[in-house]
């Protein structure tokens, strides 16, 4: 067996793995859909014993990041309502300043919010062991900010709150040359793979229902309109995809923001398109709190303004390639294959 | 479900090389003022520019080398097709006969027929064209009506094609045909054959497009006599033929490149500081270009390893017609509309009318977008 195909198998068995615990502990539709019950312990903790929350340490060059990504890709899928990525983010940015990584689950606090001694919109943050705040322009922090907290969801249910960062206790704190723009390139890389997640399991829901729902005495399906719909909703979902994947094998090799910077456009981009699609072929069907489509839709409108905006990024780009002349556009497309 | 994944492609080692070797040459095409970068990827043509390539090497690259190719791999000839359109080239001269008509050949033809044309073709001295549809055949293409009757030692042809592109400037344009049965019987009795246009009965009346070019033709067959072994994958399989063609050809850079020249004149117009939506809008269709090429070179990786990527190849060319033909639109938004004449700019008011009134060809040529997403359609199971 080569180690391109024994890293494969690793990476099977921990996503059959993953894809057995949820239908142990996570099959309750109300708990998957939405955060708000409280942080789901049982669901963690199994995820923990199966090792799954410990990624991310190695962070240069290496299969690390490459299973992580896979496995924040299906927990997305499975519109998981647990901090699993976050977690994942925030060893790899302790590991980068090198500060000890505590056990438990873990939260990053998005550096664009981060103002007036108030950190805005951080994932569970009063559920969590640590948070990763960029304290300084050249400074990373590990806070506990569990007594330091006051509540807040965004669009999917998800806990985003807003710390009080004279409240919260700082556990450890390091210096990493500009803290606020590698926190948000790595947490934008990490949503980008999400909804990657998110848009296949959308994709996959608007088959099946096209295929089952009979209208006019004949599968919805049948109908070019549904068929074209949904072609474009697989084009985009696979674009995105293909960026966030691109990102993840770049970063992996090398610190690339450029790379970043195109798959949190580009999925941004197609997760708009994707829902606006969805829902459209659901019909009212899928414009219900019962329905399950909006685990995944909901996350998705929410994941692509977190960490910036595909217009917040999308300019990044625009000022760089200007920058460096419109005679270096091809070249820095083709700089690495 | 089918599942989408564009993985990475390997490159081999040499292509890094090749890259640099190839646009050095392009920088000193342009240097010596012998092409001036344009629009529509697959529309200026220079047959003298062409054969130049073939000198280089850079025709029939994959091909044994029996046969005047030099058995680079797929993926060393993706490198030198996307730099040669990066470039704005002219490249429509042997275009067709080295994306498509000669590979067809290679791997279908008659070895008389490949010892022939095959080694012609990679000199840069031999073009294709294609006679597909006809006048009351677009879309629907197992309509045709243009007959070959069998005869002593081959066919005689007798019909019309139609939109058949630089036929004027072509060698041989291979015709799909009916050898049997009648247009009610759809894909059944078709057959392509390789037609030499010197041959008597032929007639070629240039037909002008939008904007006033001439690229495409009318081709008229009277009684025109094709030899027994000018067929390509023999008698009746011409429908098996043009399919598998038509993957081949969805998914290479031509389908989201035919703009980007304007893209560069655009960068150049707004300069090193833009404002804020001029940055997004134009980093916004970089991301695009990004993630296409990713998903181009993905396929050409999928068919290098001999696996045949049809629904992701619809994908690409979905998507990226749709891009390429965005750019004249964004980029309209954020620069001056009336035409300058004179001092800077003009390139990118000519290239920006070009363009505009070239876009509609993009999502029809090779398929229509409309053909496109019903072929996705079926490769999600949806019919």
């Amino acid at each position: 067996m080569s180690t391109n195909e024994e890293a494969d198998g690793v990476r099977d068995l921990m996503l059959r793995s993953l894809d057995r615990i949820v239908e142990e502990k996570a099959e309750n539709a109300a708990q998957r859909a939405d955060g708000k019950p409280g942080f789901p312990a049982d669901l963690w903790s199994a995820l923990e014993e199966a090792g799954m929350t410990a990624l991310g340490e190695e962070n240069e060059g290496d299969l690390g990041l490459g299973n992580a990504a896979a496995l924040i890709e299906r927990a997305a899928y499975q519109t998981l309502p647990v901090p699993l990525a976050e977690t994942i983010l925030a060893r790899r940015l302790l590991a980068k300043a090198g500060i000890d990584i505590p056990d438990g689950a873990l939260s990053v606090a998005p550096p664009s919010a981060n103002r007036d001694g108030k950190a805005a919109g951080v994932p569970w943050a009063s559920s969590v062991a640590g948070v990763v705040v960029a304290s300084g322009p050249d400074m990373l922090a590990l806070v506990d900010a569990r007594e330091a907290s006051s509540p807040g969801f965004n669009m999917a249910g998800e806990p985003r709150e807003t710390i009080d960062l004279g409240r919260a206790r700082v556990i450890a704190s390091a210096k990493v040359v500009d803290a606020p723009g590698v926190a948000e390139a790595e947490g934008a890389l990490i949503r980008a793979v999400q909804m990657s997640g998110a848009m296949s399991r959308v994709l996959e829901h608007g088959l099946t229902w096209a295929n089952d729902r009979i209208q006019f005495g004949r599968p919805i399906a049948r109908f070019q309109a549904i068929q074209h719909l949904m072609a474009e909703l697989a084009a985009e979902a696979a674009a995105g995809s293909a960026s966030a994947l691109m990102a993840v094998e770049a970063v992996a090799e090398r610190s690339d923001r450029l790379a970043i910077a195109i798959a949190k456009a580009r999925t941004g981009e197609a997760a708009g398109r994707v829902c606006a699609i969805a829902h459209e072929v659901f019909g009212a069907m899928g414009f219900t709190q019962e329905h399950t489509l909006h685990y995944a839709t909901r996350r998705l409108w929410s994941w692509r303004n977190e960490f910036g905006s595909e217009v917040h990024w999308q300019a990044e780009i625009g000022r760089a390639i200007a920058a460096g002349g419109a005679d270096n556009l091809w070249a820095t497309l083709t700089a690495h294959g | 479900m089918p599942e989408f994944r564009f993985e990475p492609v390997v490159m081999p080692p040499a292509a890094t090389s090749l890259r640099a070797e190839v646009r050095a040459f392009l920088d000193e095409e342009k240097a010596k003022g012998t092409f001036v970068p344009t629009v529509g990827a697959m529309v200026a043509a220079d047959p003298a520019f062409s054969a130049r390539l073939g000198a280089r090497g850079y025709l029939g690259m994959t091909w044994p080398k029996q046969y005047g190719g030099h058995e680079r791999s797929a993926l060393e000839r993706y490198v030198v097709v996307e730099e040669l359109l990066a470039a704005g080239s002219p490249v429509m001269a042997h275009w067709i006969a080295d994306r498509q008509s000669g590979p067809q050949i290679l791997k279908h033809g008659a070895e008389r027929v490949k010892k022939m044309i095959l080694p012609e073709i990679a000199a840069g001295r031999c073009f294709f064209a294609i006679g597909m549809s006809e006048p009351d055949t677009g879309s629907d293409l197992a309509s045709v009506k243009t007959r070959a009757v069998p005869v002593e030692g081959g066919f005689r042809v007798t019909g019309r094609k139609v939109w058949t592109s630089y036929a004027h400037m072509a060698h041989y344009v291979i015709a799909l045909v009916r050898t049997g049965g009648r247009p009610e019987d759809r894909h059944v009795g078709l057959t392509q054959l390789i037609v030499d246009m010197k041959s008597p009965g032929i007639e070629v009346r240039p037909i002008i497009n939008v904007y006033g070019s001439h690229e495409f033709n009318e081709v008229t067959f009277d009684d025109v006599f094709v030899p027994e072994d000018m067929s390509v994958g023999g008698i009746g399989n011409g429908w098996a033929m043009v399919t598998s063609e038509l993957a081949f050809e969805r998914s290479g850079p031509d389908r989201f490149m035919s703009t980007y020249p304007l893209l560069v004149e655009a960068f150049r117009e707004i300069g090193e500081s833009p404002n804020a939506s001029e940055a997004a809008e134009l980093g916004r269709l970089v991301a695009h270009l990004a993630t296409l090429r990713r998903m181009s070179g993905s396929i050409a990786g999928m068919l290098n390893e001999g696996k045949s990527p049809v629904t992701e190849a619809a994908l690409v060319k979905d998507l990226g017609t749709t891009f390429e033909q965005s750019i004249p639109e964004i980029t309209r938004r954020l620069l001056p509309l009336e035409p300058r004449g004179g001092g800077n700019g003009q390139v990118y008011d000519g290239l920006q009318q070009l363009a505009q009134m070239q876009a509609p060809c993009y999502s029809i040529r090779g398929g229509t977008r409309e053909i496109l997403r019903g072929m996705i359609a079926r490769g999600l199971g949806l019919r």
